[in-house]
């Protein structure tokens, strides 16, 4: 092994590994010629242990874990040997692979919304698992398969058998691939990023499950993610991945705390660190004073993004009456009568010039509603919107075009988010054909340009057509179309949330550059934490369609008013595993409490997971 | 929404799309040049006794007095008279509408039978030769008329070799129909080449999809073989696609039986259509337009109900 493992000496003598896999190398074969995506890759996993893979997306950290269970897809070839107990998984036929799969390795994917089968039962699909393996009647394992759900905590298991996948929230549904997982007590679980799809309050939730079902049963985890965060929860070991191998392995303390490979520093320095004030919650200092806790919480508040100091500009409120965009007591309501769906209720936000606004919560609180709205592109039911001074309800059609032009917007997804038969020269001029009509094509083409310089892609990307560019080239490009027309607000909807660490650092870092320059107000729309307090003046808390709390970010962050704030701040991993173990126990001691004083409230956050 | 209301909605919905097809059709027919009069009486007719049969048949009053005359008469289950065959329209429907049910049925139900394994069976083998060679099959079955086919079949499997007569069972009752099964074969082939060909490669492109997605890697990943996955899994998720289409492919079915009837000699309400249309026998036409549309919305309706019954996530769809 070429890369540093200071845990090969304790590995030495203790158990024999559930999984081990010698000089891995993995190609896949294309229409271009042979793509090699993993190439001597070594390691080993022990009963009990979780090893994390780590690294950026394409570093053939996945591909890795489709390889130690033989489901690599059909262009792909695996050299080396894969070794599961003492069948190697490289060598062995499909109908081999088959009577290991779910017996003594098991996998947990990424997208719960996929991965079952839509027509069929979730307790069939469990006991499906069960008889793939064992010689039982369909009776008993059913019975199993309902066992299998109260182990993972799905409420009221007996009934919930018979519910089809759609019934069931995101949470609930990797629930059930877990218990698919366990059915047959595998000696090796394989998760590819099992929370990355999900709300941090439900991560929280799955991670201790896995850890738990782990520990039990003394399987063996390999767990593929790219959040550090969860890898300093959950992880014993860590190796990391970089263009298919592995640059570092070590003991989770040595290779987050004290990374010796440079690209492992790198990747970690990029990771947006969540402040917490530590010493305000008093369970955290009792369980382990003596930890790096005190001084990771001190040096965190400093601004990250950018050269200029973000939290000490908004203080003095030079122009306080004067709002970019202000949303008053807006509701929205969709569908009517018993189908109503409240998906804003009572919100009232605003922007002021040149400030941004981090607008943060779990999957459905609203928070994207609330942008468009901003946006104008959702009629609020009751309220109003005034955007650069004007009402949006009191404005004609023409006239709120026009107002629409004074807004740049970038969206989640990269690739759905750019015309693909567009050029990147017409894609950033469109806002520009449609709102500057008297602009001929050469100034069109020298505006381009210069849109083009100002996010740091050279000119000639404008002959280029999207697919050619990375995911973080073309956020780039739909940050030079949102500016085309010099918007005075930017609305950013998870703008960064499809991109690796490092790219997201860059994008952040050329929207708050070209806000200083050209001074546009931003409402950041973000469900990660971290990010909007490095990224935003004021936060916006938002939960089921209300407006938590809000507040200037490092005040509301750092010491939240409101339990739910509270909790979502508790359930993000801190990229520490000293820190992150202490603050798992203070957030299980705070539900411990809870559940003491309020126990159907803890049953209530069981049951939306 | 609750499946009483849901079937309300949508009966109704049916009700209104059928009263549309009657004035379309009613319509179209009224435009044709030359008129029912000229057709029934042919060319030697003099103006006087076109106006008379025009008086007669009410065929000088406003087209709308027409229309709703004629609905109004639809409405007590009369169909009106052949001018033709002089026998009321609803009888000569009845008598023939089973036949070509038998026909259509039957075609359809020996399609699905070989499309929906074909398709799958490709999508498992695809882009090998199988495939292929399904694939080609497909195309020049779709792509053959139905009457060149009937012809072909007529020479090899009852010329050349003697298997299957050449002419359908020619009795009046299904019974009848029934008793000759040889004589059914040559005909009901010829009608489910082109559901096999069309529904084969829906399916193909179904399982195709649906081998793509994640539930099938985790049923992988817990164990199940290829065979097992198909049959529990893909093959249901594939099914609710086809099943969608298969409502509006009732029209084609009719279609194809108009010329299978005809070709084979079989008295059914394809044939009837067939010789209405030559001699302008309006009624008769109208007639059959409308329990092909009836027909066709009927099947519609029944294929989102099976969809509704495979496919849980439709009643949350629709609520």
């Amino acid at each position: 092994m070429t890369a540093t493992d200071r845990s090969t000496t304790a590995a030495a003598g203790s158990t024999e590994p559930v999984l081990r896999l010698e000089d891995l190398g993995v190609t896949f074969s294309s229409e271009t010629g042979d793509v090699p995506a993993v190439q001597g890759v070594s390691l080993y996993v022990r009963p009990g242990e979780t090893l994390a893979l780590v690294g950026e997306s394409g570093s053939g950290k996945s591909t890795v874990a489709l390889a130690s269970i033989g489901l690599l897809p059909e262009n792909a070839r695996a050299t080396g040997s894969a070794l599961l107990g003492s069948t190697d998984v490289v060598a062995s036929s499909e109908r081999d692979l088959a009577a290991l799969r779910g017996r003594t390795v098991s996998m947990v994917f990424q997208e719960p919304a996929t991965a079952l089968d839509p027509l069929t039962r979730i307790g069939a699909q469990i006991a499906e698992v069960v008889r793939n393996h064992r010689r039982i009647a369909a009776k008993e394992a059913d019975a199993l398969a309902v066992d299998l759900l109260r182990r993972v905590g799905i409420p009221d298991p007996e009934r919930r058998a018979r519910a089809f996948p759609f019934e069931l929230s995101g949470g609930q549904r990797q629930r059930v691939v877990i218990a698919m997982a366990i059915a047959n007590d595998p000696g090796l679980l394989i998760a590819d990023e099992p929370t990355t799809a999900l709300d941090v309050t439900v991560q929280a939730e799955i991670l201790d499950l896995l850890r738990r079902l782990a520990v039990e049963s003394g399987t063996g985890v390999l767990l593929v993610t790219h959040n550090m965060g969860v890898v300093a929860d959950f992880a014993d070991r860590v190796a990391v991945m970089l263009q298919g191998r592995i640059v570092e392995t070590g003991p989770v303390e040595d290779v987050l705390l004290r990374p010796e490979h440079e690209y492992t520093k790198r990747l970690l320095a990029a990771v947006p660190r969540l402040a917490v004030a530590e010493a305000g919650q008093g369970t955290a200092a009792e369980s382990g004073p003596e930890s790096e806790a005190g001084a990771s919480a001190a040096d965190v508040p400093r601004p990250r993004y950018g050269t200029r100091a973000k939290t000490a500009r908004p203080a003095g409120d030079p122009a306080e009456g004067e709002r970019v965009v202000d949303l008053k007591d807006v509701s929205v309501v969709y569908g009517r009568r018993t189908n109503a769906v409240r998906a804003l209720d009572g919100v009232s936000l605003h922007v002021r010039p040149g400030e941004t606004v981090g607008l943060v919560g779990e999957s459905g609180s609203g928070k994207s509603t609330a942008a468009r709205v901003a946006l104008g592109l959702i009629r609020p039911t009751s309220g109003s919107v005034t955007l650069f001074g004007s009402d949006l309800r009191r404005t004609r059609a023409r006239a709120r075009r026009s107002l629409r032009s004074g807004i740049g917007v970038v969206l989640q997804d990269p690739v759905a988010s750019l015309d693909a038969r567009m050029t990147v020269q017409e894609c950033i001029a469109e806002p520009l054909r449609v709102h500057r009509r008297g602009m001929s094509a050469k100034e069109r083409q020298d505006r381009v340009a210069e849109l083009l310089e100002r996010v740091r892609l050279p000119r000639a990307f404008a002959q280029r057509a999207p697919r050619e560019l990375s995911g973080g080239q073309r956020q780039r490009v739909s940050l030079a179309r949102a500016l085309a027309l010099a918007p005075r607000l930017l609305v950013a909807d998870e703008p960064t949330s499809a991109l690796d660490v490092s790219v997201q650092e860059a994008v952040l870092e050329v929207i708050t550059e070209l806000q200083e320059e050209l001074g546009f107000a931003c409402l950041f729309v973000s469900h990660d934490l971290a990010v909007v307090q490095h990224f935003a003046e004021r936060v916006v808390v938002m939960r089921a369609g209300r407006i938590e709390e809000q507040g200037g970010t490092m005040a509301t962050l750092l010491h939240p008013g409101t339990e739910y704030t509270r909790r979502l701040l508790a359930a993000v991993p801190v990229p520490d595993p000293v820190l992150q173990r202490q603050r798992r126990a203070a957030r299980h001691a705070a539900a411990a409490t809870a559940a003491g004083t309020a126990g159907p409230a803890a049953g209530g956050a069981g049951a939306t997971a | 929404m609750n499946t009483f209301l849901y079937l309300t909605r949508r009966v109704l919905q049916a009700i209104a799309v059928i009263l549309i097809v009657t004035v379309a059709t009613f319509c179209l027919l009224h435009a044709l040049p030359g008129g029912p009069a000229r057709g029934i009486l042919g060319p030697q007719a003099t103006a006087q006794q076109i106006a008379q049969f025009n008086h007669e048949q009410r065929l000088d009053q406003p087209l709308p007095v027409q229309y709703f005359a004629y609905l109004g008469r639809l409405l007590h289950g009369n169909l009106g008279t052949s001018y033709t065959l002089n026998e009321p329209v609803s009888q000569l429907i009845t008598e023939r509408l089973p036949k070509t049910l038998v026909l259509t049925v039957l075609s359809a139900a020996v399609g699905l039978l070989l499309a929906i394994p074909l398709g799958m069976w490709q999508a498992v083998r695809r882009n090998k030769p199988v495939d292929y060679i399904i694939t080609t099959l497909s195309f020049v079955a779709y792509s053959t008329p139905v009457y060149f086919l009937g012809l072909m079949l007529v020479l090899v499997f009852s010329h050349i070799l003697p298997w299957f007569p050449a002419q359908a069972p020619q009795g009046d009752t299904l019974g009848q129909v029934f008793a000759d099964p040889a004589a059914l074969v040559l005909p009901v082939v010829a009608g489910a080449a082109s559901v096999v060909a069309v529904f084969s490669r829906y399916m193909r492109g179904a399982t195709l999809e649906n081998l793509s997605e994640d539930y099938v890697r985790t049923a992988r990943a817990g164990g199940s073989r290829r065979a097992a996955i198909l049959r529990r899994h893909v093959f249901r998720n594939s099914l609710t696609p086809v099943v969608a289409m298969l409502g509006y492919y009732v029209p084609v079915l009719f279609g194809g039986a108009l010329v299978v009837e005809q070709l084979f000699n079989y008295p059914g309400m394809g044939l009837l259509f067939w010789t209405a249309a030559q001699s302008s026998d309006y009624p008769v036409l109208l007639g059959c337009v409308l329990v092909i549309s009836v027909a066709t919305v009927i099947g519609t309706l029944a294929a989102d109900v099976i969809q509704r019954f495979i496919d849980p996530r439709v009643k949350e769809d629709r609520a």
